[in-house]
């Protein structure tokens, strides 16, 4: 089943996804209140969505929806179907609820197996989930994945650094599975244990989600970590991780399209964009039975591309996340990811993949202060070898972003670390 | 005898994190400069204990590095320059020691050596 999925032929997949997606406008049609207001406030009927084309006829639902049904105004099924009920933070207002038929949960855990799957995991492997367990979807969606394929799983969650190093250590995890700014801190702390993770270890794979990461923080985590690091995305509201996951040839995450279906618009006009252009992913998922989301605005920015991989797999690829709408800092009116700065940092020497970023405004101008700390293996008596390094580190900023931004440089492991997501941006700005 | 060179954040505190490492480890300064530009600088000291003191510094994650340097009389210090001027030896800092002492950092500290001793100065390291 899962192999059969994973080899689809793109002409199966967009079958598959027409089929799937009229099956699913006439069951919310019909048995969810909100996406039946939904159409009838559009003056469309499930029978005018014959096909993916026929998708921009619908109206986007966005977070906020999710919000206002809150609890559970959004489900498609009856209450006593649920078997699951997951929770977002809710930092502001009330927290997003994503609920589970006992089909969506076996699915999911299909998805999230083809994925260690597909990154070479295989039955014989030991498989670390470090990833926060409850609310957070991270940490039993991928335990499910692991256990599914029969792997042997370690449910050790975030947090005492010590303990999971050991444990790795001890039991001979094999693939770890945590967000990569917490995969660049175990690494630290195993160097600071004495354990050169490359030596001691016997991570062949690590599996890196939950937050943006580039193709440096990668050269960095498979010289002191894991063999190989793969990128997977997703997110509770599309059933959490395992929408999807880069292949060996690292060049994109393929998407499970018999469960999603992947648009990218211009989160301006709504409009929809042509594969190969940038814009935010809108998805689809055409398989979800409790809570299934039509067009959901995911305010992640990729880019779609359905030609064919060299893994041989027809599921489409989106490139790796380049930031959210929301991370997106407005300075003097420039669109700046952190990812950008991210990439510019990470390919010197001299300095280290931690870093910070401080927006500011002196009088009406917005300045920007990129904290970075310098590397341990900085060598040099010379201060004008310091200033020199962060004149290029400013100089290629300012190429990379189109705005100039200070460099401050920091002494080593004195900028904030985190176990979950990383808090990069500090906006000190009252507008 | 080599010289450390420890980067350091310039604010309040720094040096005295660096010092408190130091003394922890019963480790003493010989002698000790500051560079420093804008936000951070470098601190280069002659320390009395190299291996110790490295093993002190890595461990409190400082970014720091060892280099070749001269210590000199202050005493000699016209002939110094005179002769190191002559065999184009370039001088980029120096700092006093205690004990009436000078340690300079040249651009080529063999050639240096070879020009004091041959005019009979004395190197002390």
């Amino acid at each position: 089943m899962m192999l059969s999925m994973r080899s689809l032929s793109r002409h199966e997949i967009v079958k598959l996804q027409d089929d799937r997606l009229r099956e699913l406008v006439k069951r919310v049609y019909e048995s969810s209140p909100f996406y039946r207001k939904r159409f009838d406030g559009a003056k469309i009927k499930p029978e005018d969505i014959r096909s993916k084309k026929d998708l921009a006829k619908v109206p986007f639902t966005i977070k906020e929806d999710l919000r206002d049904n809150y609890p559970l105004g959004m489900l498609a099924v009856e209450r006593s179907k649920i078997v699951r009920m997951h929770a977002s933070s809710g930092t502001t207002g009330n927290p997003t609820v994503v609920a589970y038929t006992k089909k969506d949960i076996e699915a999911w855990a299909e998805l999230n197996a083809r994925c260690l799957e597909t990154c070479g995991v295989s039955s014989n492997d030991v498989v670390q989930v470090s990833y926060g367990y409850g609310l957070f979807t991270g940490g039993l969606g991928l335990h499910y994945g692991a256990e599914h394929m029969g792997a042997k799983v370690i449910p050790a969650s975030t947090g005492n650094t010590k303990r999971q190093i050991k444990l790795m250590k001890d039991l001979g995890t094999t693939v770890i599975c945590c967000t990569p700014s917490y995969a660049l801190f175990l690494a630290e702390s195993a160097k600071e244990e004495g354990i050169d993770p490359k030596r001691h270890l016997k991570l062949k794979a690590g599996v890196f989600g939950a937050e943006p990461w580039s193709e440096t923080t990668r050269k960095v985590l498979e010289e002191t970590f894991v063999e190989s690091a793969y990128d997977i995305y997703g997110m509770s509201e599309l059933n959490g991780p395992g929408v999807a996951i880069e292949c060996k040839a690292k060049d994109g995450l393929h998407v499970w399209e018999d469960n999603y279906i992947v648009e990218i618009i211009d989160p301006n006009t709504g409009e929809v964009l042509e594969n190969g252009e940038k814009g935010e992913m809108v998805v689809t998922t055409i398989n979800k039975e409790g809570m299934p989301l039509l067009r959901y605005r995911t305010r992640d920015i990729t880019i779609l591309n359905d030609d064919p991989c060299d893994c041989g797999m027809a599921h489409s690829r989106i490139k790796k996340i380049l930031g959210r709408t929301d991370d997106m800092l407005k300075i003097r009116g420039i669109c700046v990811f952190p990812s950008q700065i991210e990439e510019v940092l990470s390919s010197y020497d001299g300095v280290t993949p931690f870093y910070q970023l401080v927006v500011d405004r002196e009088g009406s101008l917005d300045r920007l202060l990129i904290r970075v700390e310098i590397s341990e293996d900085f060598k040099s008596d010379r201060l004008t070898d310091i200033v020199d390094l962060q004149k290029r580190l400013e100089d290629e900023i300012k190429e990379a972003l189109s705005i100039s931004a200070s460099v401050e440089l920091a002494e080593p492991k004195k900028l904030p670390r985190s176990e979950g997501k990383a808090q990069r941006i500090v906006d000190l700005r009252k507008i | 005898m080599r010289q450390f060179s420890i980067f350091l954040e310039n604010k309040p505190g720094r040096l005295a994190s660096l010092i408190d490492v130091l003394s922890k480890n019963g480790i003493n300064v010989l002698a000790m400069g500051i560079a420093e530009a804008g936000n951070y600088g470098i601190v280069r000291c002659l320390l009395d204990n190299e291996e110790r003191a490295m093993t002190a510094l890595k461990e409190a994650n400082m970014a720091m590095n060892l280099v070749d340097v001269l210590i000199l009389e202050l005493k000699d210090i016209k002939a110094i320059v005179k002769k190191l001027e002559a065999n184009a030896v370039n001088i980029d800092y120096a700092y006093t020691m205690d004990g009436g002492k000078i340690v300079f950092k040249v651009n080529d500290v063999d050639k240096a050596k070879a020009v004091l001793n041959e005019n009979g100065i004395k190197v002390l390291n």
